[in-house]
């Protein structure tokens, strides 16, 4: 082995860590402790348990880094239907409060759609990694039911806006395996002409969101309610925010889930639009070290899934900030490497991982 | 790195593709640079999102702010206003007759109480509770509507003092203060004090300013003529709140301003004897200083529980109330009017001799009756046999009513009605009360607009003897009666006597100064009438009253007054004189009057017979116990 350029060079180069792409996802991940330390009113337990789901994601990021890519790509069938499987025993035997999503192992409980986010990226470069690009419309098709499957079948437990997400992902790992222009138009009539069918799978509730998005204050106190206090929340944070500790929306809990999916909000109240511009211009900054990534990567395989698991990342950050300030309904996404919560913490962290591994192994490959 | 030589490769390589079918051969470099340019095409999407979000931010953070910020305060802030404590109100010697006390609501709320057994187990012991009490609390619990459960209401401090040594058994005792309004006397002073109750759509009249803030307001009575002395400033507390409306802190505080106490010049030993005076009857008695218009007493019988109001009276006991005959609720004294009878005579009498109709040695004969001419039936004197040859003082005293019938035939309605006004028949006291009645001193005029007639001349008659049109209030028939006693010095009859506020212990005193106004009464003949007074309770042959117990230390005069009441069914009760309003105005003492007493007792009977010996008892009760109190302020 041999390492020619000083970027991987002491500690980050054993562990085969980005210390670019690291250094600035830790501080959003520093930005979202102390943002949680102040809507908590410095509830320790809360940040001993979110400090443990980091360090938890940290170390799966390492070891994932550890691993050869040609690893992913040998096992990405059996993570795949293995996932699928894990998705339908959710179906018969999965727990939940309002929608049935997740599978209690007994000595562990988890979300299998939380893994499909990570498996169909996987899985879709694996299949095109070894035919030619860009694809052909038969190899499309395929591509197709490797998103299409896992989405409908994590709509249906349900949960809408996972099943979107994922299948976004996918279409994603398409794009970034060089799908021709007039594939995509087809795709996007495709797309548009299952509208009303997809709508009419819908359950009342899915449908309800949708609607008070378009909406939001006539329904106060419903759906719409969170919208309002979340814009409320970052409305009158202004250009410098109240300071931090200062947040009245988010510390008088006017602001729902202000440590889970709406810590944006609670972000934007205490820093201000300052302090927004910065948190989007790191999430633009680590999107884009994850691209260069996937450019200097050696194959179509590590090309393909670095792109979309970095992009995929990104989705999710849209996704959420779309949803607090009213750009997209409320479909309950956590806000990456901020949100409280263990799934989604190491699932990001896990993508990371992944993405180091194509990183660091680039240069082996190159023979 | 892309080059212009690359992507010509890939398309050359592309064209050959199309023509070969060489299709499933994958070549490294071409899939490197199409990787590459669909990856800086996303990064480019990225960036543009991103630009995009960041505008959509901007436009909430930025622009909107202003609005936010108000909806974020909206939000978290609540202005709840505090109560100022309403003012007493206390008699002329400062002996409390309404005061404002806190009482607390003991609640408890749900979400702090854990176990819902030990909690009702808990209550049980520290409030002693027997089994309706706890039902009630399980009823509550089971209420979901309801956030708290009330364990006590209107607690007193003393009570609260008590139970608070149990207090470690209910940890999640609250209390929740409440002002009160306490009357010490409710029934005597019901009709001087009126109530206080919760603010409705009717109070925002012109006559009271009713405050932001304020909850409760005077009704009726003093509490409702000096709401704006006794109501004080409500305060404010501005307080921050979570979403669940629980209170953070207080931000920001400004104390309710105190309520100014009135004191009234009622002295409330003279008003609860005069009440009980009346007791079994309905009438009303009033007693005031002739000199300053000072009212010392002031009652309306039968009044009524006025703490059921200040509470917030039940549906039912307001029903009962309303159907009761004695009508406790009707201000007999303010708004009662009654035929003022025979007490007209000695005020007809003065206008009459300064009017030169009589002088004091006119006679005229009664032989009973009075005929007039053109109607059939003769006008009668309460004295069947007649009075013989009376004068004016003679038909004072004896009341004879075919003398006043005679003057008044001469006199004219016209002339009545213009003299008598300037004792203040047909017009308000101007007492510091609302809802004053004037009364009607009747005249061609009003004949004509109410009754579209003209005016009888046997209808002058009647007026005469201060019946037919002729109604007056008992306040009126009081006012009048101080003009006689006080030789024509007019005086506003008030119950005011003086404010103390409270926040500066500023005292302002009634204006005496400018609640005097004479007006022009012959020295002469108001000798003649008041003498006519005298008689009437000490000439043993003609006097009406002569017949009562006198007092020993000082000598008074009065005239009685029998009105009668037409409209009532005398035919099936049978009880022919029971229907008459027995009256008695009378001053004290003779020679030198300092109080006034005026005594209605509706259906009560003959003015001699019932009302002269209250008058007589209050004149009396007044010189004993009240006279050396009230000289010495």
């Amino acid at each position: 082995m041999r390492y020619s350029t000083n970027e991987f060079s002491g500690i980050s180069s054993i562990l085969k860590i980005d210390l670019k792409l690291f250094a600035i996802v830790m501080i959003i991940v520093f930005l979202g402790m102390i943002t949680l330390f102040s809507v908590s009113s410095g509830d320790s337990s809360l940040m001993l348990k979110q400090g443990i789901r980091i360090l938890i994601g940290l170390v799966a990021m390492i070891l994932l880094a550890q691993i050869h890519p040609d690893n992913f790509k040998l096992f990405s069938p059996v993570l795949y239907f293995g996932g699928i499987f894990l998705l339908v025993l959710t179906i018969f035997f999965g727990v939940g409060k309002s929608a049935d999503r997740w599978l209690d192992l007994y000595f562990l409980r988890f979300q299998p759609s939380e893994l499909m986010k990570i498996f169909v990226p996987l899985m879709i470069a694996s299949f095109y990694s070894d035919k030619s690009l860009p694809p052909k419309f038969k190899n499309l098709v395929v591509a197709a039911f490797i998103i299409i499957v896992p989405g409908l079948l994590i709509a249906k437990q349900p949960d809408l806006g996972t099943a979107i997400l994922i299948t976004t992902s996918g279409v994603i790992a398409i794009f970034l395996s060089g799908i021709r222009l007039a594939h995509i138009f087809l795709g996007l009539a495709f797309v548009i002409g299952a509208i009303p069918f997809l709508w009419s799978l819908m359950y009342d509730y899915q449908k309800s969101r949708i609607l008070s998005f378009f909406s939001p204050d006539q329904d106060v106190l419903g759906s719409g309610y969170h919208l309002v206090q979340s814009k409320i929340a970052l409305g009158s944070g202004g250009l410098f925010g109240k300071g931090y500790m200062n947040g009245t929306q988010s510390k008088l809990d006017f602001l729902p889930e202000n440590h889970t999916d709406f810590i944006f909000s609670a972000f934007g109240e205490e820093f201000g639009f300052m302090g927004v511009l910065l948190l989007i211009t790191l999430y633009v900054l680590a999107t884009f070290r994850g691209m260069s990534i996937s450019i200097k990567a050696t194959d179509n395989f590590s090309r393909i899934l670095s792109g979309t698991l970095i992009l995929t990342i990104f989705l999710y950050v849209l996704v959420n900030i779309g949803m607090v300030i009213g750009i997209l309904p409320i479909v309950g996404a956590p806000l990456p490497f901020m949100s409280y919560g263990g799934t989604s913490m190491l699932t990001v962290f896990a993508a990371l991982g992944i993405i180091m591994s194509i990183k660091s192994h680039q240069r082996l490959m190159r023979k | 790195m892309v080059s212009k030589h690359r992507n010509e490769t890939i398309r050359k390589r592309h064209r050959f593709e199309e023509k070969t079918g060489w299709e499933d051969i994958n070549d490294p470099v071409r899939d490197r640079a199409s990787h590459k340019v669909r990856a800086l095409v996303a990064s480019a999407i990225v960036f543009v999102i991103s630009l995009f979000y960041l505008d959509h931010i901007y436009q909430i953070q930025i622009n909107d702010h202003e609005l936010y910020t108000t909806r974020a305060e909206d939000n978290r802030i609540r202005v709840r206003p505090i109560e100022p404590i309403r003012g007493n109100i206390l008699d002329r010697n400062g002996t409390i007759l309404a005061e404002s006390f806190d009482t607390f609501d003991i609640v408890a709320k749900k979400e702090k109480i854990v176990s819902e057994e030990n909690f009702i187990t808990n209550a049980k012991k520290v409030f002693k509770f027997e089994k309706l009490e706890v039902d009630r609390l399980k009823k509550e619990f089971k209420n979901k509507k309801l956030k708290e459960i009330t364990l006590q209401r209107n607690t007193s401090m003393e009570e609260f003092t008590k139970l608070s040594v149990d207090q470690y058994l209910l940890p999640e005792m609250e209390l929740i203060v409440k002002s009160n309004r306490r009357y010490v006397f409710p029934e005597s002073t019901s009709h001087v004090l009126g109530y206080t109750g919760k603010l409705s759509e009717n109070d925002f009249d012109s006559t009271v300013e009713i405050k932001e803030g304020m909850t409760s307001v005077g009704k009726i009575g003093v509490e409702r003529f000096y709401q704006n002395l006794l109501s004080g400033s409500p305060g404010f507390e501005k307080l921050e709140t979570n979403a669940n409306n629980e209170i953070i802190r207080v931000l920001e505080k400004k104390s309710a301003t105190r309520g100014s106490d009135v004191y009234l010049t009622i002295d409330i030993g003279l008003q609860n004897y005069t009440y009980e005076l009346l007791k079994g009857q309905r009438g009303s008695i009033i007693v005031m200083n002739p000199h300053n218009g000072d009212i010392l007493s002031f009652v309306s019988h039968p009044g009524y529980d006025i703490n059921l109001f200040a509470r917030g009276i039940s549906s039912k006991d307001y029903k009962k109330l309303l159907q009761d005959k004695a009508n406790p609720l009707f201000n007999r004294a303010l708004i009662g009017q009654y035929p003022p009878g025979s007490t007209i005579k000695p005020f007809f009498g003065i206008v009459a001799l300064e009017d030169g109709i009589i002088d004091k040695s006119k006679v005229f004969a009664c032989t009973g009756a009075y005929k007039l001419e053109n109607y059939k039936r003769p006008f009668k004197c309460w004295k069947k046999d007649g009075h013989m040859d009376v004068n004016l003082s003679s038909a004072v005293a004896s009341s004879c009513d075919v003398f006043f019938y005679r003057l008044a035939e001469v006199s004219g309605i016209d002339m009545i009605h213009e003299k008598l006004q300037k004792f203040g028949f047909g017009e308000k006291t101007y007492i510091d009360l609302y809802g004053e009645k004037t009364g009607l001193l009747p005249s061609r005029e009003w004949k004509n607009q109410s009754r579209q007639t003209a005016w009888y001349p046997g209808e002058t008659l009647n007026v005469g003897i201060g019946q037919g049109y002729f109604l007056a209030t008992p306040l009126q028939l009081a006012n009048a009666t101080s003009l006689l006693a006080s030789g024509g010095s007019s005086v506003t009859p008030h119950l005011f006597l003086r404010s103390i506020d409270r926040v500066n212990n500023e005292v302002s005193n009634f204006n005496y100064s400018d609640n005097k106004n004479e007006i022009e009464i012959d020295t002469e003949s108001l000798h003649v009438v008041n003498e006519a007074m005298w008689r009437v309770i000490y000439d043993k042959n003609i006097g009406t009253a002569s017949h009562i117990k006198k007092i020993d230390s000082l000598e008074f005069a009065g005239k009685t007054g029998t009105a009668q009441v037409y409209n009532l069914d005398k035919g099936k009760t049978g009880k022919k004189s029971l229907q008459d309003h027995a009256l008695f105005i009378s001053f004290a003492p003779f020679e030198s009057p300092e109080v006034v007493v005026s005594v209605i007792v509706d259906n009560g009977g003959s003015g001699s017979a019932v009302a002269a010996p209250i008058a007589r008892d209050i004149i009396n009760f007044y010189f004993e116990n009240i006279k050396s109190k009230v000289a010495m302020q």
